[in-house]
């Protein structure tokens, strides 16, 4: 009956939320047009300002010395570097490549270089090996939620696909294997699913509207690219959830690029990889001038990143790429708002 | 190539006319049976086929020694811009074509060995790039805009299948 109810109330206020949305995500400012990110939603609750940095698709193989490894060595190593420290650092997916236990442990033999505390969620080629089962071993929950200096941050797993692999009598490395290819077209679309948001709405039914909210998921909470599960099926869903609060800062992985939209009260930034770089796909971008250069495929580095996110008292936030290579153009260089 | 020599021979406009019609009744004289539509199928499985071998080979990790393969940086051929090649190409040095950059890619990026250029494997990896581009304009050199945002055509390769190939 709850899960009833709530998609009721979503087809009712769809038609008011979808002027505010498509709003968001078709109009950009005058000021994101100059690259500086979307509508101001400064937010009437005072929060102790903060650094946090995020690291996301390692996207490690059970390949000793791969170069890879050396990558997120590297990105651990720039995150240990910032000054003044970062309090705490989030990583949003697909540690591994293959879901392999092995691919796992090592990214957690990595990660735990970092001098700071840090939270981690599932992507797709962490999970369909063994659904999830190594990766919960070393890592606990596929959702959380905790409060740090007046925000309230939360982490999901927006990779769940509906069973693809059964009727077809798959095995799991089969079924892996299926999940590795971006541009599977039999493994339909993914979503966070009816327990997570279930989850979500209680998690966050108790906080005043006026609390900022951080929410990272591996895949972005909009339609950008479905075809290549640039998306979260049941986003709208979770939109409608966060719609009570004055304003929440969303990052995702998955995209392995520099990507913004905001939608209503949701601002999101896509982040940079440390594995490959993706090319936009084939559709306009929401604010296109907040994008990368195209990389060079001869410099290894070049694409790849980590980042720095600089949380002020009234919760403006600014997400500041930190490219291995030369790769930023100038406005994207200043740091992106959130 | 007699008849077309002297075609190119005749000095005015009426002469030219005749020799059109000369020549396309030399045509229908000379030309082929057209192909049956039953051949025309099995001219398109045998491209199909094609296209699904190097559909198969672009998302195999056995081209390279690495773990890595084409379709993790280039899923549906994003990013290669078959329709601008020949053209300059950092990476290669000079003017080179797409298959020498499939090469290239295969080996550094892949760590893997060069697949000869007129291979049957070379042809698929080929093929299946540009099917996935099909319909995109012909544009040889890398302009503004190939160096901005790759070209990813609209409904790419239906594979039936996913990875571990």
């Amino acid at each position: 009956m709850r899960k009833l109810s709530r998609r009721d109330f979503l087809g009712m206020s769809i038609k008011t939320g979808a002027a505010t949305m498509f709003a968001g995500m078709f109009a950009p400012t005058a000021t994101s047009l100059m690259g500086l990110g979307g509508v101001a939603h400064a937010s009437t609750k005072k929060i102790t300002p903060f650094t946090f940095a995020v690291l996301t698709d390692a996207h490690l193989y059970d390949i000793s010395d791969h170069k890879f490894d050396a990558i997120l060595e590297k990105a651990v190593s720039d995150v240990n570097s910032i000054q003044p420290r970062p309090d705490f650092v989030l990583y949003g997916g697909d540690l591994g490549q293959s879901g392999k236990k092995e691919e796992l442990v090592k990214g957690k033999r990595i990660l735990d270089k970092l001098k700071m505390p840090y939270k981690i969620i599932l992507g797709e080629h962490d999970y369909y090996l063994d659904m999830g089962k190594a990766w919960r071993g070393l890592f606990g929950d596929e959702h959380w939620s905790f409060d740090h200096k007046g925000t309230h941050i939360i982490g999901m797993n927006s990779i769940l696909v509906n069973d693809f692999w059964s009727l077809r009598k798959l095995t799991p490395l089969e079924r892996m294997g299926y999940m590795e290819e971006l541009e599977c077209h039999q493994c339909g679309l993914w979503g966070v699913q009816e327990k997570q948001l279930d989850w979500l709405e209680k998690d966050v039914k108790k906080l005043s509207p006026d609390m900022p909210i951080l929410i990272m998921t591996h895949s972005p909470l909009w339609d950008y690219y479905p075809r290549w599960n640039f998306q979260t099926v049941d986003a709208p869903e979770i939109r409608q959830i966060l719609r009570k609060f004055e304003k929440v800062m969303a990052i995702h992985g998955h995209v392995h690029q520099v990507v913004y939209n905001s939608i209503g009260n949701i601002s999101s930034a896509g982040l940079l990889s440390t594995s490959w770089p993706w090319p936009y796909p084939p559709v306009d971008l929401p604010y296109p001038n907040i994008k990368m250069n195209r990389v060079d495929p001869g410099d290894f580095e070049d694409g790849l990143g980590s980042h720095k996110i600089d949380l002020s008292s009234n919760f403006d936030g600014v997400v500041n790429y930190r490219a291995f290579s030369d790769l930023l153009p100038d406005n994207v260089k200043r740091g992106i708002k959130l | 190539m007699k008849n077309i020599h002297e075609f190119a021979t005749f000095k005015n406009a009426s002469s030219a006319a005749c020799a059109v019609v000369v020549l396309v009744a030399m045509g229908s004289v000379n030309a082929k049976t057209p192909p049956t539509s039953a051949e025309l199928e099995d001219q398109k499985n045998m491209l199909m086929s094609a296209v699904k071998r190097g559909d198969d080979l672009w998302h195999s990790a056995k081209l390279g020694s690495n773990g890595l393969a084409c379709g993790n940086c280039h899923p549906d051929g994003s990013a290669t811009n078959p329709h601008t090649w020949p053209k300059y190409q950092s990476n290669l040095g000079k003017v080179g074509t797409l298959r020498e950059m499939i090469n290239w890619c295969i080996s550094v990026p892949l760590v893997g060995t060069p697949l000869a250029l007129d291979s049957d494997e070379m042809i698929a990896m080929e093929a299946y790039t540009m099917y996935t581009h099909r319909g995109v304009a012909i544009a040889p050199a890398k302009d503004e805009q190939h160096g901005g945002t790759p070209v990813v055509s609209g409904p790419g390769y239906p594979n039936a299948h996913g990875g571990n190939r």
